[in-house]
């Protein structure tokens, strides 16, 4: 009778175990590989962004020749109508494409003049280290409000400034003579509007030699 | 006789003014709905500046608020969280001692249907909270850097002060920093430790760094209050010359320290604004609006000594 009892207990105990179990057991490479799944990396991301999202959103941009004279014009109407900001921020970022000749080159930045027969540089495509969010938050596409962690959002930001300084810069500053006809797509970053909407200083996405 | 119903008239007119007096005040105070604001530490004048400012607004738009100081425990702060549910707070101004630690009392908020508006400090959750209010600290890391690089040169050692390793902003503040910095190889960062972003634990931190690295030309510290504790260590040390200060908040007595030549930059955050704006957001969900931006990022201006005299009580002036 006792035995019975015991093998009853161990039955129960057996059963409660099987559906609440105590522990898993995991091989070292699974673990591995689940933790790497729920960690986000920034880099996979931003790769699939750039090939997926930002290529394909070129058409949200504005153009340059659009924008120039109505930054002239009223820069604040300007910011209104075309710009875009984050939060309490007082800065703000264009999300601008167009087309220009190469009036000057150095070795952080492209000038370009954008208006039919002007000499002046602009825009400044810039070609030297990229820091800062202009092409995270410039594009409207990504939302601080999607990432539980800031820590990953920010790590987009430098994610993606590495994009352009590997894929775009090395190509446009080989390309970029002098008296050049040139397309550009790219963020600009309106931080002090005395010095940076004239000329405006735009890091590239996307440029092509015509 | 005369005299007798004139007293008993007057006693009688006093009894009633008395009543409606207190019936009077005892209405008011039940109409006073309770704001509580719960601050990570008041052991740093920044904190005490948001706690004050956020509690003030608060008063100011007709509530009764009341500050909880949670000296940086995780322990603490949950304990003023079930004061503070059970207390029939209306809403919770919170700045966070920890990221991922405080998800649960934010969670148990919540459940209560009391609105949680983070201040300053973050929370790893987008559906906890009802609004973070954020100073966007890797942004002005980055500005910060620059800075950095343009002040110290492209060559040289330097060390930094980390803040509490749990807080999001310390490693926002650090990687928005090394981001620009880390691109000049010439800069090497031969020590970084944790002064938990505190003055004395700065200093403590900082003598040891000296004597480790007596060669480092610059330190970055990740708030203004381990900024003040590592000049002091300088001061001490004599290097205060030699070694160039970058700290990170916008407190008054650093601002006051850049514009005397001892501390080169400072990133400023606003703090009376962000608390202001919170409170603000209680009153308005309170009154019934729902549509709160999950994260809102508040913008970090750099105080450097070109610009010093634009800044001071934690603002621009």
């Amino acid at each position: 009778m006792r035995v019975v009892r015991w093998f009853i207990a161990l039955v129960i105990l057996a059963g409660i175990c099987w559906w609440f179990p105590l522990f898993h057991v995991a091989t070292m490479k699974t673990a591995t590989a689940e933790k790497a799944a729920v960690t986000f990396n920034a880099t996979v991301f931003a790769e699939t962004y750039w090939t997926n999202q930002l290529l394909a959103s070129f058409a949200k941009t504005v153009k340059a020749d659009l924008l120039l004279p109505a930054i002239q014009a009223d820069s604040g109407a300007a910011k209104i109508k075309f710009a875009r900001s984050l939060g309490l921020s007082a800065s703000y970022f264009y999300f601008v494409s167009g087309s220009g000749h190469v009036v000057a080159v150095s070795d952080d930045e492209v000038s370009l003049a954008i208006m039919p027969a002007s000499t002046n540089t602009e825009v400044s495509l810039q070609t030297g280290l990229v820091f800062g969010n202009a092409l995270r938050d410039g594009t409207g596409l990504l939302n601080t409000s999607d990432y539980p962690n800031s820590q990953d959002f920010n790590d987009i930001s430098a994610a993606l400034n590495h994009l352009v300084e590997a894929r775009v810069l090395p190509k446009l500053r080989e390309q970029a003579k002098v008296g050049a006809n040139m397309s550009f797509v790219g963020c600009a970053e309106v931080d002090d509007e005395t010095t940076d909407l004239k000329p405006l200083k735009v890091i590239p996405i996307q440029t092509e030699v015509q | 006789m005369k005299t007798n119903w004139l007293k008993l008239a007057l006693a009688i007119v006093l009894t009633t003014a008395a009543l409606l007096f207190t019936q009077n005040s005892s209405a008011q105070d039940a109409a006073k709905q309770k704001i509580a604001v719960v601050i990570s530490t008041m052991n740093n004048p920044w904190f005490v500046v948001l706690g004050e400012t956020a509690k003030a607004r608060a008063i100011e738009l007709g509530y009764d608020a009341t500050i909880f100081d949670s000296q940086n425990d995780t322990a603490k702060e949950a304990a003023h969280f079930e004061n503070l549910i059970a207390g029939g707070y209306k809403a919770v101004l919170f700045n966070p001692t920890d990221a991922n630690g405080s998800i649960a009392n934010v969670e148990k908020a919540k459940a209560a249907g009391i609105p949680v508006f983070c201040i300053d400090r973050e929370i790893n959750s987008t559906n906890a909270a009802t609004a973070q209010m954020l100073s966007d600290s890797y942004s002005g890391c980055v500005k910060l850097g620059q800075y950095f690089v343009k002040t110290v040169g492209k060559e040289g050692e330097y060390a930094e002060l980390l803040g509490i390793v749990g807080d999001n902003n310390t490693w926002n503040r650090s990687k928005g920093f090394h981001s620009v910095v880390d691109r000049y190889p010439g800069l090497k960062m031969v020590a970084q430790q944790s002064g938990e972003f505190d003055r004395a634990k700065g200093l403590e931190v900082m003598e040891s760094m000296l004597q480790a690295h007596p060669n480092i030309k610059a330190v970055f510290c990740g708030n203004d209050a381990m900024a003040m504790g590592a000049y002091q260590a300088l001061v001490s040390a004599g290097k205060d010359k030699q070694v160039k200060v970058f700290g990170f908040d916008g407190a008054d007595d650093v601002v006051k320290a850049i514009a005397e030549g001892k501390i080169v930059a400072t990133g400023m955050q606003f703090p009376k604004r962000m608390a202001q704006q919170s409170a603000e957001f209680a009153d308005q969900y309170i009154k019934g609006k729902r549509d709160f931006a999950q994260k809102i990022p508040v913008p970090v201006e750099i105080v450097t000594k070109e610009n010093v005299s634009k800044y001071g009580d934690y603002g621009k002036k």
